[in-house]
């Protein structure tokens, strides 16, 4: 079986074990979901590095391998988490984000190209950590959004026993949220940031309202107003229950700005005209 | 919060104009702090930008015109909409952000550590659109091409002007850039081996590794590569493999006083004539079965008639008609029918068919069955494109052959040959039979009113290639791999090279495979470029893309070249005086936002373990 296929299952019998853990809520059941999903993370990484090995290049120089890179983070940014946090379910829905993700990436052209000069460049390989980073942050912050808006009706009737004091429990998965974008965004900041100073040496400007320049401001203007949100709800007389809410529905939305900024700015006419986009053969 | 503070604590019986005043600008200075502002602004400009990705920015007004159509385009120009970024208004919304930032940042002053990353960001913020103001105005981005050995002392920038038009401007330098040289270097060549399968219409890159079975991926093929050649020749030999005529060839000769002006074989069943456009000569070879054939053809001026021949695949039937049109034929033993509607010597050419040159010889054929009708081009020279192309009746191939010999040179040779060995040169001119002689191997015939002669100097009954497949050297030339495939009809092997032109087709017509170069791709181009002052050279260094050169604020990039020839540099000539700015904008930003984010929390934590007071 082939690398690839081998990690999409594993990413799929973890997100089971992280449901199957929710259902007999036993201590652990903990400890085998996170050590499929840490299986799974070290095959993703054996892929990226494996695929830098047969390139001859860092892993990011075309769609398909940015993808699978973006899917190693996502798993890793996961893990992270699971271990400063005690939380539930989130991981089934984690991993099940790294997978789809994966899959994406075998709709890719595969094959090694050779990388065009520009970028060979350190300042290429910060950004595009640093910015995978940030956006596998957010990816989990939308994981958290969905369980938060989908158990919100239910919070009230929750009565289940807590097995650890120090759980947070899917109702306060707004606060959780906005920790992991506090977490994601200064990640996003240094990846727009060394990206400036990249195309600075590259090509002369450190800002030339590119389109991918562009919606990764728009990305970045998205989670800001995330940040400062919180400061004027109160003020507009909206009820702390309604402003989780909103605030929940906008991470939604801020990460389907993610996306489109990373893989759906082929449907821009102005892509024609930039440098910097993911080729579509 | 501290605004309503300051409300409360006034007195109620202040004189009221200036109390009025006080809270006319305490509204304003109010209204520039609110984090509500700030958020509305954001929201803006998110739509600004995306407004500015959506429509085609710098274009020239035809350009528009022609995409949105000129109402449209007229509004988009009056509103900026065609240059949002360097617009009037979306400056507006900058100063407007920029007074926001200014004003909550002084309100929220507090002059503590703690508040360390909130007053960064926020400066940092005010010092990158300074930077920003300082490019703008002060600031200049263009480029220049320089060929090698010369030098250039001024450079191009780009602008829309208020018509709408693209306008150059030329800008001077105060100093000279003189190329010495440009390098550009190339990858070493790559090549893959694409498979494809007709049924699926899908295409995927495989591995080249010999002696490795590797499945093509959503199929039952395997493909084994036995071997690989990294630099191979085909060398065909022409063999007579016996001497039953199956397949009859001659070897013709074009002489001119003895020196050999052209020469090859040409085959009875294939490829049968020989053709000089220029000297508008054609020399054709005709096998015939018997002595009557020979008797009615020889006296006849009727050019070869061309054929379409239909293949039907799933019943391995094949058929051969002649071409000719509005007439129905009738594929016996299937359901088929097909008619040819029209023929053209060169596909695509508007010209009338007696202008055009015969490169690409194609039949418009309509086929009927029981799924109704299809029409489809046959092209002479590309027999298999219908097989690369969906058509509704896959299983029929339809190839067609000789439609340029139905075009009658001015001079024309035919070289009749029987199984008996009997042989007849009839030689045509302007439509008249010239002469009828017998003809014989090795003999020079002269031909009419030329200064040419013809001899055939070889016969083979049974023509056939050997092929032999030879190393020419070591490196990377030409590669070839030899490659199996196992499908379900069994077991094939043949020889691939990168430099074949047509796909090679498993025996059921649905796998091709093709081993083809990935093109040369640039690894790196550099200039080497000197900076001169006053016939002086001041500076010196080799460019690359990431590695530019600065002298006197300017920064002299390498952005481009000649895809062509490779002679010339293409440079990108930048100076922004507000780059320190920017840069320490950038600086303070980074570190502000990991003090919010991750120091603060951190010594937030500390501070609550010890339990001491809390810090503001
Ligand atoms: C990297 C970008 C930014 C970060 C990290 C950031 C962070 C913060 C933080 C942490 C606060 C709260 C300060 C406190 O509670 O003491 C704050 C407040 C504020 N921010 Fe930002 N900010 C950023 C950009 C902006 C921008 C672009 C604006 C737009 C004008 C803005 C407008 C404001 C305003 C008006 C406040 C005042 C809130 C209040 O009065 O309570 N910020 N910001």
């Amino acid at each position: 079986m082939s690398l690839i296929n081998m990690t999409l299952i594993v990413y799929v019998i973890a997100s089971v074990a992280y449901i199957a853990r929710e259902v007999w809520r036993s201590g652990s059941t903990r400890w085998v979901s996170l050590g499929l999903l840490i299986l799974a993370f070290c095959l993703n990484l054996a892929m990226v590095i494996k695929r830098s090995v047969e390139a001859g290049h860092p892993p990011f120089s075309n769609l398909y391998e940015s993808l699978i890179f973006y899917a190693c983070c996502t798993a890793f940014v996961y893990i992270i988490f699971e271990f400063i946090y005690n939380f539930r379910v989130v991981g089934a829905l984690a991993s099940v984000l790294a997978m789809l993700i994966l899959l994406y990436a075998t709709l890719q052209d595969d094959s090694i190209r050779p990388i065009m000069p520009a970028l060979k460049s350190n300042w290429m390989l910060v950004h595009v950590v640093t910015y995978m980073l940030g956006y596998a942050a957010f990816g989990i912050s939308f994981v958290t959004s969905i369980i938060f808006l989908v158990v919100k009706p239910f919070a009230k009737k929750e009565t289940k026993a807590v097995v650890d004091e120090r759980e947070i429990l899917p109702r306060n998965f707004d606060k959780l949220s906005y920790k992991i974008v506090a977490f994601g965004f200064p990640f996003l900041t240094l990846g727009m940031v060394t990206g400036a100073v990249w195309a600075k040496k590259a090509w002369g400007d450190y800002w030339s309202w590119d389109p991918k320049e562009t919606w990764s401001l728009i990305t970045w203007l998205a989670y800001l107003v995330y940040l400062h949100t919180p400061l004027i709800l109160p003020k507009m007389n909206v009820n702390k229950s309604k402003a989780s809410v909103i605030l929940a529905c906008w991470l939604l939305f801020a990460f389907g700005i993610v996306n489109f900024t990373f893989v759906g700015l082929n449907y821009l006419p102005s892509a024609a005209d930039s440098e910097h986009i993911y080729g579509s053969q | 919060m501290i605004a309503e503070a300051k409300d409360s604590k006034k007195k109620p019986n202040q004189i009221s104009i200036h109390q009025s005043e006080r809270r006319d600008s305490n509204k304003v200075w109010d209204f520039f702090c609110s984090v509500k502002l700030a958020v509305v602004i954001i929201l803006v400009l998110v739509v600004a930008c995306i407004l500015g990705t959506v429509i085609l920015q710098g274009k020239t007004l035809d350009e528009y015109t022609a995409k949105y159509g000129y109402a449209l385009a007229t509004f988009f120009r009056i509103t900026e909409l065609t240059n949002v970024f360097y617009s009037y208004w979306f400056a507006f919304l900058l100063v407007l952000l920029c007074a926001n930032l200014i004003c909550c940042t002084i309100k929220r002053w507090r002059n503590t550590f703690m508040q360390t990353g909130f007053v960064l960001t926020h400066l940092s913020l005010i010092l990158i659109l300074i930077g920003g103001v300082v490019k703008f105005q002060l600031g200049v981005k263009g480029g220049v091409n320089v060929y090698e050995g010369k030098s250039v002392n001024y450079f191009l920038t780009q602008m829309i002007n208020r018509q709408g038009k693209l306008d150059y401007i030329k800008k001077d330098l105060p100093f000279t850039i003189a190329l010495d040289d440009f390098i550009l270097e190339k990858n070493e060549p790559k090549f893959q081996l694409v498979s494809y399968i007709k049924d699926k219409d899908r295409q995927k890159i495989l591995e080249v590794k010999v002696g490795q079975k590797q499945r093509v991926p959503g199929s039952g093929y395997k493909v084994t590569i036995k071997d690989y050649i990294p630099d191979a020749e085909l060398k065909q030999e022409p063999i007579n493999t016996s001497d039953t005529p199956d397949n009859p060839a001659i070897f013709v000769k074009l002489l001119d006083s003895d020196k050999v002006t052209a020469e090859g074989w040409l085959l009875a069943h294939d490829r049968n004539y020989y053709e000089d456009k220029k000297q508008n000569l054609r020399i054709e070879y005709i096998w015939l079965p018997s002595q009557e054939e020979l008797e009615k053809a020889v006296s006849s001026i009727e050019t070869a008639r061309p054929k379409v021949s239909v293949m039907v695949s799933a019943q391995g039937l094949s058929q051969d008609y002649p071409m000719e049109f509005n007439k129905t034929f009738k594929l016996e033993g299937t359901e088929y029918s097909l008619r040819m509607l029209q023929y053209v010597l060169n596909y695509g050419d508007r010209r009338p068919l007696s202008e055009q040159p015969t490169d690409n010889p194609a039949v418009q054929v309509e086929i009927n069955g029981p799924e109704g009708s299809e029409t489809r081009w046959v092209f002479e020279k590309f027999p298999d494109w219908d097989k690369m192309h969906p058509a509704k009746y896959k299983n029929l191939k339809v190839t067609c052959s000789g439609i340029t010999s139905g075009h009658m040179a001015r001079n024309t040779i035919r070289l009749f040959q029987l199984p008996d060995g009997k042989q007849v040169m009839v030689s045509i001119k302007d439509n008249h039979i010239v002469s009828t002689i017998p003809w014989e191997l090795e003999k020079k015939y002269t031909i009419t009113d030329m200064s040419r002669q013809l001899m055939v100097s070889n016969y083979f009954p049974s023509f056939d290639f050997k092929r032999e497949v030879i190393k020419k050297s070591d490196e990377v030339g030409v590669p070839a791999i030899f490659v199996e495939v196992d499908g379900p009809s069994g077991k094939v092997d043949d020889w691939l090279f990168s430099n074949q032109q047509y796909a090679t087709w498993y025996t059921d017509n649905n796998l091709a495979l093709v081993y083809e170069s990935t093109g040369e791709s640039v690894k790196h181009f550099t200039s080497k470029l000197r900076i001169e002052e006053d016939g002086q050279t001041v500076a010196e260094k080799t460019i690359r893309v990431n590695d530019p050169l600065t002298h006197k604020g300017y920064v002299i990039y390498q952005s481009s070249y000649d895809p062509e020839a490779g002679t010339f540099s293409g440079l990108q000539i930048v100076k922004d005086p507000g780059i320190p700015i920017v840069y320490s904008g950038f600086g303070a930003l980074c570190f502000g936002v990991v003090f919010i984010f991750y120091i603060k929390p951190f010594l937030r934590k500390k501070q609550k373990k010890r339990g001491g007071g809390i810090m503001k």
